[in-house]
Order: C-alpha cells, then sequence, then structure tokens
C-alpha cells in the first residue's frame, strides 16, 4: 500500500512558553524550539505499522520552509521511507486551503491509496484533511482511532464520536482519513534509525515543479488571513468556588437561588 | 521554559558555537554527524528524557528500590523506560559500532547524557555502570570475554557494575581482602563481601555483569597486588547462553539520603565458594586498568552532580518569575504598592546569575573534557594526542570534584530561592539536593580530588600539564582581549590565570618541603581555586563566542546578552574572592595541621 501522510513543523510545547507577539499577528517566534505535530506523529506511525502488515511504503510531505525538513528526517528516522518537501516564497502564509491546494497537486504527482493528516496542528483549525479530500474527490473520514485493512480496496476505520463512543467504517480506498491522538503509541526514534537517514536527499519541489499558480496560494490566495491574536482579559464577575465537589455543589446551588436561576 | 532538564538553548550554543561538534565530521571517523544528524540526536535524547525518564524521577524517589528475598525490584515505571532506552540504542553512543556503539562523538554524547541524567541520574546509573564496566571488557578483555559480554553489555541486555568498595577499602582500595584463587582450567574462584555497590542488583535484566577488584592468592600486599576480574552474577556458556547461577548474592541495600531509584547492594561473592570470575587483563594490574577508566568515570560522575544543578537551576528560575512576594525595593515606602514576583529582588537575582554563571560555565567545562577526546581521535599527531590526554587528565578532578563541589552549592541556592516550599517535598528541588550530594563522594571523594590534583596531576611530567592548560587559556584570553566589551574581563581573568601558576609553583614547592602536610591541608582550596579560574576561563570563552552574535542575530539577543553578563557577573564578583583564597593558600597557615588532636574538643 502506497501511504501519503501530511505532517507540520510546529514550535514545541514542551519547550516553549508560547506567547503573542506584540503586534497581535501571530504567536512570538523567536528563540522557539519546533519539532513535529503530535497528531501528525501518530498518523506516522500508524501508516508505518499498516506497511510492515501489508507492505507498501510510507511516504512524509511537508508544506514549509527550509528547517521543515528536519521534521522529515525525524518521521523518516522514525520508519517512513521517502519524504517530499514542498517549498516555495509564493507558499508562505497560505491559508488552510492553500495548503490543501499545494498538498493535492503533490498527491496528484503520486499514486496513493491511503492519505492520512493528523486531525489538527498547532492552528487547532482542523480543516487541511477534509478540504484536501474535497479537492481530490476522495472518500473522507476524521478523527480516526482505529484502522483495519479489509483488502486492498477497502478499510475499517473507527472514529471517536460523542461521549466516547465509537463509530466503525467502512472506506474505499484511494482515501483520506485525519487521524487522532491515542490510535496508536508512537515509537521513540533511535540513533540508528536517525544515522540511516543522516545524508538521504530530500526532493524540495516548487510552485512550478507542482504546476501551482503562485497567485492561488500564499499570501495572495489567501481568502481568510488572521486579523489578531489576544489573550482574553479577566473579566469581574466570574467566582471560583472552592472546596469538596459536595461543598461547590451546596455552594452553586445556593447562588443559583439566591440570583433567581433556582426556584 | 516549560521543561526543567536543561536550556535547549545552551545545549546547542555550547556543542555549535563554542565547540562546533559538526566540524568533527570533517573527519571520516564521524563522517556521519553533520548538524542535521546532531540536532536530531539532540532532539531525540531530549523528547525520550521529557517523556519517559523525567516521570521517573520522583517515583524513583518515593517508591524507591524494593529488597525482598535476595531480590531487588526497581519501580515498575522504570522498565518501560528502560527498554525504550534499550531500543533506541543510547547506552554506548560513542563507541565502536562492532560492539553494539554508534561510534558518536563524545561532546555529542554529552549533550544526549545532559538530557537523560538531568530526568533521573538514579536511573540514569544502571546503563551508566553498565558503559563503564564494558569500557572495561572492551579495553582489557581477552577476545572470548569481548565476545561472550561486550555487545550484551553496550547494548542493555545485561548490565554492569564496579566492585571496588569493602567495609575497611573504602578511599584506600588497596586495603582490600576479597581473595581470588586460581583454577586448574584457567578461571578464578572469588571470595569476598564488597559493599555500596550500586546497581548490583535489580530486575530489569537477565544478567548482571561485575567488574571486580580482588586479590589474588599471594600477590602483594596494597594497590600493588590487586588484579582486576570478570564476575557474572549467571555464568556464561561458551556459546554465549546464560549458565548456571554464580554465587554473587545480594545480601541488603542501603537506606540512603538521595538517589533512592539506584540499587546500593552489599554483596557476597563465593559465600558457597561456587563463584567463579575470569580475569580481566593482567594479573595484579587491576589497579591501572582502573585509573584507566577513571577518567571517564569521573567525568560522567561530574555530569550527575551537574545534572541536579541545571534542573534546580531552571526550576528556581521558573518559581522566581512566578513567586509573588514583597514590594519592589524602590516602592517600599507605598503603601498601595503591588507585591512582585520575586524575580524583582535583588538578593534574588544575586542567587539566579550565580547559578547561572555556574551552570553555564560548568556545562561548558564538562562537554569540552569530552570533546578533548574527540579531539584526540581525529588527531594523527602523537604529540598532540599525548598533549591532549595531559589536558583531560589535569581537568578530571575539576570537573569531578569541583563541578560537584559546585553543583550541590548551586541545588542549595535552588532551595533558597523557594523559601519554605524549597524544603518541602512537594516541590522538586528537595530531591535534587539530596540526590546530589553523593556525587561529591563516590569515585573518589572530592577530598581525594583535590589530592589527585596537587599530589599526581601537578608534578607529572614535570608541570608540562598545568603548562599546557595556561597556554590553552591564554589563546581564549588574547582571543577575548579583542572582542569590544570584554577587554576588562579578560584583563581580570588573565591576572587570576598568572595568580593560580603562582600559587600551584608554591603549593607544589610546598608539598616538598617539611610543611607538606600544611600544602596537603590546602589541596582542597587549591582545587576550588583553579576551578574558579577555569570556570571563569568557560565563561570568557563563551562570551567571546556570544558577544559578536548581539548584533547580528537579534532574535537571539537575550541570549548573546546573557552570556556577557554572566561573565561580567563571575569576574567582578566572584573572581576577587578566588584571588583571595589565593592569597590564603599562599599563606598556607599551618593551623589545621598543628592543632593537637585534643584541643578540637569533644
Ligand atoms: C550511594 C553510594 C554508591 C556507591 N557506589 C559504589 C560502587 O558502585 N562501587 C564501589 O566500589 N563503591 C561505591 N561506593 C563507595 C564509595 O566510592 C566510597 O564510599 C568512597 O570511595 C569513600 O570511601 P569510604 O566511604 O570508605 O570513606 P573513607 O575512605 O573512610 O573516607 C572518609 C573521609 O576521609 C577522607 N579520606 C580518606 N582517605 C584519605 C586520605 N588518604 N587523604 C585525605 N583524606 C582521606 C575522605 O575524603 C572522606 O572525607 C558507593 C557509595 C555510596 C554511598
Amino acid at each position: 500500500m502506497e501511504i501519503l501522510v501530511c505532517v507540520k513543523r510546529v514550535p514545541d510545547t514542551s519547550e516553549n512558553e508560547i506567547e503573542v507577539g506584540s503586534d497581535g499577528q501571530d504567536i512570538d517566534r523567536d528563540d522557539l524550539v519546533y519539532s513535529v505535530n503530535e497528531w501528525d506523529n501518530y498518523a506516522v506511525e500508524e501508516a508505518i505499522q499498516i506497511v510492515d502488515k501489508v507492505g507498501g511504503k510510507v511516504t512524509v510531505v511537508t508544506v514549509g520552509d527550509d528547517e521543515s525538513e528536519e521534521v522529515l528526517r525525524r518521521e523518516m528516522a522514525m520508519g517512513a521511507n521517502e519524504g517530499i518537501l514542498l517549498s516555495d516564497d509564493a507558499f508562505e502564509s497560505s491559508d488552510g486551503k492553500g495548503i490543501a491546494a499545494i498538498l493535492k497537486a503533490a498527491v496528484e504527482k503520486g499514486s496513493y491509496d491511503l492519505i492520512m493528516t493528523g486531525a489538527q496542528a498547532d492552528a487547532g483549525a482542523g480543516q487541511v484533511g477534509g478540504m484536501l479530500a474535497a479537492m481530490l474527490d476522495q472518500p473522507y473520514a476524521s478523527l480516526v482511532n482505529s484502522i483495519e485493512v479489509i483488502d486492498d480496496k477497502k478499510l475499517k476505520v473507527g472514529r471517536e464520536i460523542e461521549g466516547g463512543n465509537q463509530e466503525m467504517n467502512e472506506i474505499q480506498m484511494p482515501c483520506v482519513l485525519s487521524i487522532q491522538t491515542g490510535i496508536n503509541e508512537p515509537r521513540y526514534v533511535g540513533i540508528r534509525g536517525i544515522r540511516k537517514v543522516a545524508s538521504v536527499d530530500i526532493p524540495v519541489l516548487g510552485a512550478s515543479d507542482l504546476g501551482i499558480d503562485s497567485g492561488s496560494v500564499g499570501n495572495a490566495g489567501a481568502s481568510v488571513k488572521v486579523q489578531d491574536y489576544f489573550v482574553p482579559v479577566f473579566g469581574d464577575g466570574a467566582e471560583m468556588l472552592e472546596g469538596s465537589t459536595e461543598e461547590i455543589i451546596d455552594k452553586l446551588i445556593e447562588l443559583l437561588k439566591a440570583q433567581g436561576g433556582l426556584k | 521554559m516549560a521543561q526543567f532538564i536543561a536550556d535547549r538553548r545552551d545545549v546547542d550554543f555550547v556543542l555549535h558555537d563554542q565547540f562546533g561538534v559538526s566540524n568533527l565530521s570533517k573527519h571520516e571517523k564521524f563522517a556521519e554527524f553533520n548538524k542535521k544528524t546532531v540536532d536530531l540526536i539532540v532532539n531525540e535524547a531530549r523528547n525520550l528524557a521529557i517523556k519517559e525518564i523525567l516521570p521517573t524521577r520522583k517515583i524513583g524517589d518515593e517508591v524507591g528500590v524494593k529488597f525482598e528475598n535476595g531480590q531487588i525490584t526497581v519501580p515498575e515505571e522504570f522498565k518501560k523506560a528502560w527498554e525504550i532506552y534499550k531500543e533506541g540504542e543510547w547506552l554506548a553512543m560513542p563507541e565502536d559500532l562492532e560492539y553494539g556503539g554508534q561510534g558518536m562523538p563524545r561532546l555529542l554524547s554529552m549533550a544526549a547524557n545532559d538530557y537523560f541524567n538531568g530526568a533521573n541520574y538514579a536511573f540514569m546509573m544502571y546503563p551508566g555502570l553498565t558503559h563503564g564496566a564494558g569500557k572495561l571488557v572492551e579495553e582489557f578483555g581477552t577476545e572470548k570475554q569481548k565476545k561472550l559480554f561486550l555487545k550484551k553489555m553496550y547494548t542493555g541486555e545485561w548490565t554492569g557494575t564496579m566492585l571496588l568498595t569493602e567495609a575497611e577499602a573504602g578511599s584506600d582500595v588497596g586495603l582490600l581482602t576479597t581473595s581470588a584463587k586460581k583454577n586448574d582450567d584457567g578461571t578464578y574462584s572469588i571470595t569476598g563481601a564488597k559493599i555500596f555497590i550500586s546497581s548490583g542488583e535489580h530486575d530489569m535484566s537477565d544478567n548482571i555483569i561485575h567488574p571486580v577488584l580482588a586479590r589474588i592468592e599471594d600477590a602483594p600486599a596494597g594497590t600493588k597486588g590487586i588484579s582486576l576480574f570478570l564476575v557474572p552474577k549467571y555464568r556464561v556458556n561458551d556459546d554465549g547462553s546464560m549458565g548456571e547461577f554464580n554465587d554473587v548474592v545480594c545480601t541488603g541495600i542501603e537506606e540512603k539520603l538521595g538517589i533512592h531509584g539506584n540499587s546500593t547492594c552489599s554483596l557476597t561473592l563465593g559465600g558457597k565458594g561456587e563463584c567463579i570470575g575470569t580475569l580481566l587483563g593482567e594479573e595484579n594490574k587491576g589497579m591501572r586498568a582502573m585509573f584507566l577508566m577513571m577518567n571517564e568515570a569521573r567525568l560522567l560522575v561530574g555530569l550527575q552532580g551537574f545534572s541536579c544543578a541545571t534542573s534546580a537551576y531552571l526550576y528556581a528560575l521558573n518559581y522566581a518569575r512566578e513567586r509573588i512576594q514583597g514590594k519592589n525595593l524602590l516602592q517600599m515606602m507605598d503603601k498601595d504598592a503591588p507585591a512582585v514576583p520575586i524575580i524583582n529582588h535583588p538578593d534574588v537575582r544575586r542567587m539566579l546569575i550565580t547559578m547561572k554563571a555556574y551552570v553555564e560555565g560548568m556545562r561548558s567545562l564538562l562537554y569540552y573534557v569530552a570533546y578533548l577526546d574527540d579531539l584526540i581521535v581525529v588527531s594523527d599527531n602523537d604529540d598532540e594526542k599525548e598533549r591532549l590526554h595531559g589536558l583531560i587528565d589535569i581537568l578530571i578532578p575539576i570537573a569531578k570534584g569541583y563541578v560537584t563541589d559546585r553543583s550541590f552549592e548551586v541545588c542549595s541556592h535552588a532551595m533558597q530561592v523557594y523559601g519554605g516550599y524549597g524544603y518541602i517535598k512537594e516541590y522538586p528541588v528537595e530531591q535534587l539536593l539530596r540526590d546530589c550530594r553523593i556525587t561529591m563522594i563516590y569515585e573518589g571523594t572530592n577530598g581525594i580530588q583535590a589530592m589527585d590534583l596537587l599530589g599526581r596531576k601537578l608534578g607529572m611530567k614535570k608541570g608540562k600539564l598545568v603548562m599546557d592548560l595556561m597556554v590553552e587559556i591564554q589563546k581564549t584570553i588574547t582571543k577575548a582581549k579583542g572582542v569590544a566589551g570584554l577587554e576588562e574581563y579578560a584583563a581580570k581573568i588573565e591576572a587570576s590565570v598568572n595568580k593560580l601558576g603562582e600559587v600551584a609553583m608554591h603549593l607544589g614547592k610546598t608539598a616538598m618541603s617539611e610543611k607538606v602536610l600544611s600544602a596537603f591541608a590546602f589541596a582542597s582550596p587549591f582545587l576550588e581555586a583553579a576551578g574558579d579560574v577555569i570556570l571563569s576561563w568557560m565563561l570568557l570563552w563563551r562570551a567571546a563566542a556570544a558577544a559578536p552574535q548581539i548584533e547580528k542575530k537579534p532574535k537571539d539577543a537575550s541570549f548573546y546578552k546573557g552570556q556577557v553578563k554572566s561573565l561580567e557577573f563571575f569576574a567582578s564578583s566572584v573572581i576577587p574572592i578566588s584571588m583571595g583564597k589565593m592569597d590564603a593558600i599562599l599563606n598556607t597557615n599551618g593551623a589545621a595541621v598543628d592543632i593537637e588532636d585534643a584541643s578540637f574538643g569533644g
């Protein structure tokens, strides 16, 4: 099975205190330590496990700058077979649709049975997987937490739904899945894996390689633009109830009664 | 800063800006370790340390190891971390590929070990001792010993230990009584009792391989009659499979101040007369073998102590930014002035910058000693190799003795920054302080380190080691004098280096005179003064690497400016005290030696 996993380089929350920059347009990116988006890591692990079982190849792809190459190399050290870096000045400041369009162009250069993305990344929008599926006109399942290969045409995928319940689906390949954390336990990368990929060349594809019109992606093509980031100020009128659960419930009932919410 | 082991920016700075680790990849031996690989390795070591090893630190302390029916169990959580650590092949990073190592520069392995030990060094003692024991097999083992043991040890399948200490033989190993009797087949029957054996028994591996110091029957007394043996817990058959139990019995473990996660065992060897060992190296040359391995073991202990300090500093820094207490000194009179984070108080800032300067200088020093080893590997000139070896030899007592002394102080400062909370188990620094303390004692007490510096290293090769070290320091001073803004500090450090040279001459001479005892009463102060000067050298080196980048890389300016501030602080507020310490050494007052035993009172 040919599997493509879309990954992203994001600020590492275990290493950084994330703060909003002074202009409010972005977080403060000075001096940040980056790593691979956590959800993507689960997706890559799942892909490796599938290929271990049924054979095939795992390719990891990312849209980013030169430095994003490091997350591809990292996922290859983990066990992905190939990496592709999609990089071009024209890609900068793409919105979700722009990223999906760039990825679509890359998908069409190969022949993949299965495409995986993380359920979401640092921006929390969770949109790229769905948009990519739509652009490719492929079936899509989101928040996938289990995958079973039925045959070379079909997968059985589980999704977590409301209240911790589970939904099982059969899905035709080729398809796009967005992967939820917890689907597996991603392996750690050891030194042997790192040494294996130390001097592998990772191909870089730009807008013209992908046949993308520069005006349709990046800042130029973005129809969603961040206006402002801010940390909400603490308002008045909020009160933290403290004590044991029983005490809190009693106080809450008292308050509700006092304010006329409970008669 | 959201994790509390080591500041990634600082680790990268030492690796890349100070020592240029990826330049080593120009040499074929290290060709694979280009910048990308280096960064990936540091990333993954950090990742494993934070996610799997750090969570075992408190558990290791609170649950600890348990001793029941001669068996020791480690906390269950250790086992998962251990498996992942082994799978990642982190145990023998700098060793030969042939035996399960990774052929990595030692400098780079220091960075990985900085994270691992910082996460839980009591846990890391299991692989640390295994590595050291494996090194002994690699250096002194026969082909057969290597074939049977080495790969299994370097991959962590079997762990290792170091059996020197006995009840009557601590600092003076020469007093040991464990005996070895040669058998007809060339093996030896070992009989004796060892104490304080770290990782001596546990349930994380099937077999434990003990290098044991013992005396062959009729061998000379003292250190000249000591031999080294390889004694497995279970015998190993010629095909590599495990055989019978080898009569190595754990009779108890110590309850101790810190490192509760590591088992400190009493071991009886050959209680039933059935403990068989094979000679490692030559008869009666056991101490020589130990000495060859000691540099590495002592550097590791320096790193252990340091790992507590770096972690304690980061916790204290974070706490100082969050804890609100007291008004800003400038608004003392304003009754409406708000309370501020304690990082605003000058006395707290004094503690923080003290910790910062020591932690940075010590990180550089430890990495530097490892880097010298890499330089030996890439050099093809024998004189140069010998010079580099000499630098390692003279720096080891500092990297062990001075670094662990200062690390404990850093932990104490961290506790002080926390106030009462620092003393409470709910907060992490009290454990770090307790764990740190043993590093000043084992692997040669710091008193022994000081004597090693004064009594052995100073006089080696007619003082050539010291001279070579001074030349190295002078190179940095000359360079720093050419860096705008550093001239003044470089000059202060130069004066201290010159004075240290004078003190070394004086103490060396005094040690040869009738005032020898007084000279040795100043061995530890000398180690301390030498350590101060060497630390200032490291800070000067760092600042010289950082200062030119302040303008060039505005994004990292605060980090680089911080380097110059550490230097400024140390050169202006610590080195003057070191000058005073050196005055005291030059005085070599005899009170400590001359006072009559009875006059101590008690
Ligand atoms: C937790 C723990 C783990 C250990 N792990 C191991 C291990 O794995 N393997 C192992 O073999 N040992 C181990 N040890 C033993 C350790 O190395 C010794 O405790 C240490 O070397 C000191 O020996 P001692 O305790 O007998 O003290 P002593 O030698 O009695 O020293 C007492 C004091 O006298 C000073 N002193 C002694 N001789 C001299 C001298 N000639 N000149 C000046 N001062 C001197 C010392 O500096 C010290 O201050 C461990 C100990 C502990 C507590």
